[in-house]
């Protein structure tokens, strides 16, 4: 006798779901498995094309629209899923009221170098949204938690994080989260995510195969086209074997030249 | 004079505050001792074992054991928060749940079976509701199940059943007060239902009526007894 509640994600979280169960090797950095168990990357070896996921119950999304329908179509939920999503709608909520605070506070001032220590994902310093012009659309919020919630939950931001403390972050250098506070158009946000999941892959733990780009070519970054690219050699480029030059604003669609290794300055306008 | 004059009725003793047990006392001396390890590694190192069959030891053992099924949602809790500090996951929680949910579905083939059983898995559920708070707040996806539940429980054929009428109103000492909170008309229903049942149930017991008098007053006091009230149903009677 549970309520029909109308769950206002996206599509895009059942397409993101599926990028997140692929096998490639970036499946292989996730800390968790779609199932929530834990795993060590002993386990990837075993991992096929969904084969675990279908014996484990898959996270899935509550709701998914398609564009037949009107609005989001609610999905039986269990009960685990039901929980789950009302923890991540009040974490979210009460990240609203503290960052609605602390822009009040006026704690955004166009700081350019320095940040404050915390752990929030809206630790933003640079160009402060007025107060009044931040993100307020709970299902929007909702769903770019949920995309911060699988970059975070990875082998890869775990060691980030350790190795490089707040304070000691570099901007341009250093992978930041995205702040779901702040508005972007769609697009923009969801290459915001993707850019800033590609570049935490930096801290990916060392594999046993020797080549670690074997799964690069399903990255598909022809959707990055008006960028403007900053010429800094940074820490990407060490980690990166040098499959690649310089990759330029106007990238093939369908070859993909391994993982940038330039910096990439988003362009918080329209992107077209 | 003493309102019950002649037969001294029986007084009940609903609300058995466990005020003497430890912080780490989790009730589990009804498990083997092997499960009793296996309970005390989730606690500490919830990562290291198999969630899904601790969740489903804790839930079976609920199931059976009358005085756990009271108390389980303490030791759950911990290892939820435990799970949840050591590696941010909630796997146990998300098992123990779905385990509970299934547990719930098949709530009315329990009944038939043991009403033992059914009266154990409300209180569990009940308990898992009290103490499973997420973001200090109970679960949503639990109010309806736990309505549905006591609802169950103040029908004709339950009240007739001293024991189901003791669960009823156990749980309404418990969690009356959050649940009224989470849907305040469904309450007022519940209650509706459970003064007919005091007025009108053919074959209640002289327990049974005690039980639910009591809990009458108990909600139109908000959720308390008066001082009078309290003497009434729980000193002694010394006619």
């Amino acid at each position: 006798m549970s309520d029909p509640r109308r769950y206002r994600q996206e599509e895009s979280c059942a397409a993101e779901e599926n990028r997140n169960k692929g096998s490639s090797r970036w499946s292989q950095c996730r800390k968790r498995g779609a199932d929530g168990v834990v795993r060590g990357s002993q386990k990837e070896a075993e991992l096929t094309n969904n084969t675990d996921r279908k014996g484990n119950r898959p996270h899935r999304p509550n709701s998914f629209t398609t564009p037949e329908s009107e609005g989001p179509v609610s999905r039986i939920r269990d009960w685990g899923d039901e929980v789950e999503f009302d923890e991540m709608r009040t974490n979210v909520r009460r990240d609203m009221q503290r960052y609605r605070r602390r822009i009040l506070a006026g704690e955004f001032t166009q700081r350019e170098r320095k940040t404050s220590s915390g752990s929030s994902d809206s630790k933003d310093s640079r160009d402060s949204p007025a107060p009044g012009e931040f993100e307020t659309d709970e299902s929007v919020l909702m769903r770019r938690q949920k995309q911060i919630n699988y970059g975070k939950n990875t082998l890869a931001y775990d060691r980030y994080i350790k190795e490089v403390p707040k304070h000691l972050r570099q901007p341009g250098v250093h992978p930041r989260t995205p702040n779901k506070f702040k508005k972007y158009s769609r697009r923009s946000w969801d290459q915001q995510i993707k850019l800033w999941k590609v570049k935490l892959h930096a801290w990916d733990p060392p594999t046993e195969e020797g080549n670690d780009l074997q799964a690069a070519d399903q990255i598909d970054l022809g959707e990055i086209m008006d960028l403007d690219f900053d010429m800094e050699a940074s820490v990407d480029e060490l980690q990166y074997p040098k499959t690649s030059s310089s990759v330029s604003s106007s990238l093939p669609q369908d070859s993909c030249t391994g993982t940038p290794s330039k910096m990439m300055k988003m362009d918080e306008t329209e992107i077209a | 004079m003493s309102v019950c004059a002649g037969v001294p009725l029986p007084k009940p003793c609903v609300l058995k505050r466990m005020e003497d047990s430890s912080k780490e006392d989790y009730k589990i001396h009804s498990f083997d001792m092997e499960t009793q390890k296996l309970l005390k590694t989730a606690l500490k190192d919830p990562g290291s074992v198999d969630l899904e069959k601790v969740s489903s030891v804790i839930v079976d053992q609920s199931l059976k054991d009358q005085m756990f099924s009271k108390e389980a949602g303490r030791i759950c809790f911990t290892i939820v928060q435990a799970e949840s500090k050591q590696n941010g996951g909630s796997v146990f929680r998300r098992n123990l749940l779905n385990r509970l949910q299934q547990e719930f579905k098949a709530r009315e083939e329990t009944r038939k079976r043991s009403t033992q059983e059914w009266v154990c898995l409300v209180s569990f559920i009940c308990n898992i509701f009290d103490y499973l708070k997420v973001n200090n707040m109970p679960m949503m996806a639990l109010v309806h199940p736990v309505y549905d539940c006591l609802f169950r429980l103040a029908q004709p054929d339950a009240l007739k059943n001293e024991e189901e009428v003791d669960c009823l109103v156990l749980q309404l000492h418990r969690i009356g007060e959050q649940l009224e909170k989470m849907n305040l008309q469904r309450m007022d229903e519940l209650f509706c239902l459970l003064r007919d049942g005091f007025l009108l149930q053919d074959g209640l017991s002289s327990l049974g009526r005690l039980l639910l008098l009591e809990i009458l007053e108990f909600r139109a006091g908000s959720w308390t007894l008066s001082e009078t009230a309290q003497k009434y149903y729980y000193s002694e009677v010394t006619d």
